[in-house]
């Protein structure tokens, strides 16, 4: 399947789960993305949950990752502070997915033509994959390195892409509240093109305001 | 009653106003975005060094280790995260001093702050260097901590729209709790906690509308304290339940429990003040 059918797929599934999931037989019903979206509180305690999970997931792992890097704990070995905390940094994770998805969910064409959202993605896979890497290959020979004060090299750069990638995916998290890159708006072509602006409900539009 | 910093500070007004318009906020404003990732990053540091310090006090997390090797490897952490989050919270704050000034959220936050900053710094860090005994000077923090504590909860509940940030220091304390407890006791808390929660979600989703405010509030308000209670009481059996231990008692354990939850509620008044 070429690329533009793939991405047109995508778009008409995020379409009708904006607006007829959930949505009663009436017109004017609300679907259930609308419901959440509008909703006094219950959008607000997702986004805030999201936001809380931080402390437990990113500062667990970064207290994992400092380890490794040879940084605090030097006299603890590696595989005690992992057993000990990851089960922690596990259920900050899993709190900021369930959280995450229900606040796509609530918004999702809008995040879908967001150019921090595609980029986050981007830094949570890179991020899934030092994970992978790490445990299918680098904590293969741990017993030569579990006690070391400073680990060796392999160990410390899959320790600082980890740093890296959180503190990106972190971030870009954040820019996704900021419009100034929101499709409909004057952009550069690059990013109308990686957004899929022409696409979305505002279209996409170039610097020279020319709609594309 | 409101308690924002406008009702309090009433004369500051014209100053707030300009705060924006002369250094640093005039600075900091066009980066704004950024210094609030400063700000986010600072947060994780501080609260995962701060939970894993308290946890071990609580007698959970990471328990090889004793709290005097806790404190020596998280306390520098610990450091670093309050000082980015006061520093990127200044600037920030004076970018954006007219919002602030005028909600009842940032007064819980800061009362929050204070709070977090005594039970951290006169209880949690001594507590843990010292492996669990608590000095006469401690115990003086711990009180004026705890009693600082229950005034910006007081605040927070007073500052309307934001209020609903609550749910998250009871969300914390309930995860608290389910971790620390063991077998039975455990069981018998969480599936208390689950009937309440099938309970209220009967209650506001079944018995009554979605826009019926005016039976939905006091109804999520009474069970809001029911959760309270149920945790408490659970938290407070498990404290006294599982005696002195060669790290402290149940003292030290509810200055552990306390030291958390003030992080949980200053971050969550910091987040709802920008809803309300």
């Amino acid at each position: 399947m070429v690329r533009g059918e793939a991405t047109q797929l995508i778009r008409d599934f995020l379409v009708w789960m904006a607006t007829e999931v959930g949505k009663g037989p009436g017109e004017y019903d609300p679907s259930w993305t609308d419901l959440l979206a509008s909703s006094l509180n219950f959008w607000g305690l997702l986004e805030a949950t999201h936001v809380l999970s931080l402390m437990l997931f990113a500062g667990t792992i970064f207290i994992v990752d400092l380890r490794m890097l040879g940084a605090t704990f030097k006299r603890t070995p590696i595989s005690v502070l992992s057993d000990r905390v990851l089960p922690l940094t596990i259920f900050g994770l899993v709190l900021m997915i369930a959280t995450g998805v229900a606040l796509f969910y609530a918004k999702p064409l809008l995040y879908y033509h967001n150019i921090w959202f595609r980029l986050k993605l981007v830094f949570l896979v890179i991020a899934a994959i030092n994970i992978m890497i790490f445990h299918f290959r680098v904590q293969r020979n741990i017993v030569d390195w579990d006690t070391m004060e400073r680990p060796p090299t392999k160990v410390r750069m899959s320790a600082m892409i980890s740093i890296l990638s959180w503190i990106l995916v972190i971030t870009c998290g954040r820019f996704i509240a900021y419009d100034w890159y929101n499709c409909g708006k004057a952009l550069p072509d690059w990013a109308n093109t990686l957004q899929e602006c022409k696409t979305s409900e505002t279209g996409a539009v170039n610097l020279k305001g020319m709609p594309l | 009653m409101t308690m924002a910093p406008q009702d309090f500070f009433p004369h500051l007004a014209d100053w707030v106003a300009a705060l924006d318009d002369v250094f640093p906020g005039k600075q900091v404003k066009p980066y704004f975005a950024q210094f609030e990732v400063g700000h986010l990053l600072s947060l994780a540091v501080l609260g995962g060094s701060s939970i894993l310090l308290n946890l071990r006090l609580l007698g959970v997390g990471l328990t090889d280790e004793t709290p005097r090797e806790m404190h020596r490897s998280l306390s520098v952490w610990v450091h670093i995260g309050l000082f980015g989050i006061l520093l990127t919270g200044v600037l920030i704050g004076s970018a954006n001093a007219e919002r602030l000034y005028t909600s009842g959220a940032f007064s819980a936050k800061m009362v929050g702050l204070l709070a977090g900053v005594i039970l951290t710094y006169g209880v949690a860090l001594p507590a843990s260097r010292n492996d669990g005994t608590l000095s006469s000077a401690s115990r003086v923090a711990a009180v004026v901590g705890l009693a600082t504590f229950a005034l910006a909860i007081w605040v927070f509940l007073a500052a309307k729209l934001s209020n609903p940030g609550l749910w998250h220091v009871i969300f914390a304390a309930g995860l608290i709790v389910a971790y620390a407890t063991r077998g039975l006791t455990r069981i018998v808390y969480l599936s208390g906690a689950a009937l309440m929660i099938v309970a209220q979600q009967i209650m506001t989703h079944v018995v009554f509308k979605a826009d019926d405010y005016a039976n939905l509030d006091p109804t999520n308000i009474a069970f809001a304290w029911g959760f309270v209670a149920w945790i408490l009481g659970a938290a407070t059996l498990h404290a006294v339940a599982s005696g002195r231990g060669p790290h402290g008692g149940a003292f030290i354990k509810t200055m552990a429990f306390a030291a958390i939850l003030v992080w949980v509620m200053t971050a969550a008044a910091g987040r709802w003040l920008a809803f309300a």
